[in-house]
């Protein structure tokens, strides 16, 4: 079995049992479930960054330390800032969704 | 001989990403256990008490009623559903490399299994329906449970029992380097004068961890041990000729032993007790002392959650059989072995309960031993 994903499926596959749920709501606890898969993922391409930066100070001939203490002004910094804001109003898009906010003015 | 951490030829290539995440596992889990768990009882009383007054009236009482009262603080709530998913999640995280690698796990099993030169043997009984009280529940959420056998020559379920065993047991604080044969060796030097088995046996040897490890500190001794999944016992038994050590496994139940009466030095068990029922408990205690020779000991090792000082911290280690498939975590904890044993036919100046430090890292093990009357 060489896909990941058809693995990960095998696996699932022969799991038994039912599954008590701990939370009141058993959506907010799947969703609890998804965000600690999440942080574990980000933990994983935290690895990966930390792996590759250090390959490339070595490649340099720097400590990894100078490589992370490195910053940017300018166009670049503006750059990356931009790119924080997109991201984080991606992930925290339903607080601002007019939808979500129609919504709750309802069930008011 | 280390168990954990072992190299040989029946573990999953695994790429780094796969260790990245088993060790991040360890990490949500160990933060759970060291971090969050501990406060638990402590939430119960400004939380879980005061909600279920103010829901009943009264206090609880009963263990079901200290049991709702948790269920009603928030705080008890998020770490039950945080742990159990971390739970599941050691099984995602060791299951992917494994069934990714698993035609070249399950050839290489086999090659050993089937090796003119092999030092032990494997004894399956086709006719053998593994025991319903272990085999029907995924026991600690491992998929499949003990006694999943998907055909022939197939090893998954020791394959993921002895990976899933080591993610857990770090996330547990439990040290790299410790052993449960390590602590029971060291109990036999201490305690017993530095026994020597000649013939040893292991009930309920599931991957294979301490049969290995008896063999390879006794490499004189006949080593034999028994589980009731055939999975379980493919791999174990390749696992051993894999590491070099001669171990003879046998597909039976701990409650009914094929072997003959006085024909052990050494009958061990680790982690058992838990996994099984009160009735088969006492049934595995007599036939250990059945096939133990006059003189021989027994040791029985299990964790060491017994002994708790209130009724909450016990409903609050009972959050495992409600949440982990141990089904018999809390029968375990409350039992009066010192009885079973005498039940067994020991004398009761021969049996002893030990508190035993691991070899490495800061857990504890319980165990209770007997030397049968010569």
């Amino acid at each position: 079995m060489s896909s990941t994903t058809d693995a990960l499926h095998a696996l699932l596959a022969t799991a038994r049992g039912e599954r008590p749920k701990s939370l009141a709501c058993a959506e907010a606890e799947e969703v609890l479930n998804i965000a600690l898969a999440l942080l574990v993922e980000l933990a994983v391409a935290g690895d990966r960054i930390d792996r590759l930066e250090r390959l490339v100070a070595e490649l340099r001939g720097q400590p990894v330390d100078a490589l992370r203490a490195i910053t940017y002004d300018g166009d670049v910094a503006e750059e990356r800032q931009a790119a924080t804001d997109a991201l984080i109003a991606r992930a925290l898009r339903i607080m601002v969704d007019p939808r979500a906010a129609r919504a709750k003015g309802e069930a008011d | 001989m280390k168990v954990r951490d072992l190299q040989h030829a029946l573990l999953p290539a695994a790429c780094t990403d796969d260790r990245s995440r088993q060790q991040a596992v360890v990490a949500v889990r160990r933060f759970l256990n060291g971090n969050v768990r501990p406060r638990n009882v402590e939430v119960f009383e400004t939380e879980g008490s005061p909600a279920f007054v103010e829901r009943f009236g009264r206090q609880p009482q009963s263990p079901e009623e200290v049991r709702q009262a948790f269920l009603l603080s928030p705080s008890y709530r998020l770490w039950s559903a945080a742990n159990r998913s971390a739970q599941e999640m050691i099984w995602v995280s060791v299951g992917e490399p494994i069934y990714r690698d698993l035609p070249r796990i399950t050839a290489a099993a086999s090659a050993l299994s089937h090796a003119p030169e092999r030092l032990g043997s494997l004894e399956l009984d086709p006719g053998y329906e593994p025991s319903p009280e272990v085999a029907d529940v995924d026991i600690h959420l491992q998929p499949g449970g003990y006694a999943m056998d998907r055909g022939e020559d197939d090893v998954v379920a020791g394959a993921l029992y002895e990976l899933g065993g080591n993610v857990f047991s770090f996330g547990q604080g439990i040290g790299r380097g410790d052993s449960k044969a390590a602590v029971v060796i060291r109990l036999l030097e201490s305690d017993f004068g530095g026994f020597e088995p000649k013939r040893i046996l292991d009930i309920g040897c599931s991957a294979g961890a301490a049969s290995a490890a008896y063999a390879a500190h006794y490499p004189e001794a006949e080593v034999h041990a028994v589980d009731i999944g055939a999975g379980m016992l493919r791999y174990a038994h390749a696992r051993a000729e894999s590491l070099g050590v001669a171990v003879h496994y046998h597909q039976m139940d701990a409650a009914s032993l094929k072997f003959d009466d006085d024909s052990f030095d050494l009958v061990v068990s680790h982690n058992l007790m838990h996994e099984i029922g009160e009735e088969k408990r006492r049934s595995m205690m007599k036939e250990a002392r059945r096939v133990l020779r006059p003189g021989g000991i027994v040791v029985h090792q299990d964790v060491a959650i017994r002994g708790l000082p209130t009724l909450v911290h016990q409903v609050e280690r009972d959050w495992d059989t409600h949440f982990n498939g141990e089904a018999h975590w809390n029968t375990y904890a409350m039992a009066d072995l010192v009885a079973d044993m005498k039940a067994a036919g020991f004398a009761a100046e021969d049996v002893q309960e030990h508190d035993l430090p691991a070899v490495h890292g800061k857990n504890r093990w319980y165990a209770i031993s007997a030397r049968k009357a010569a």
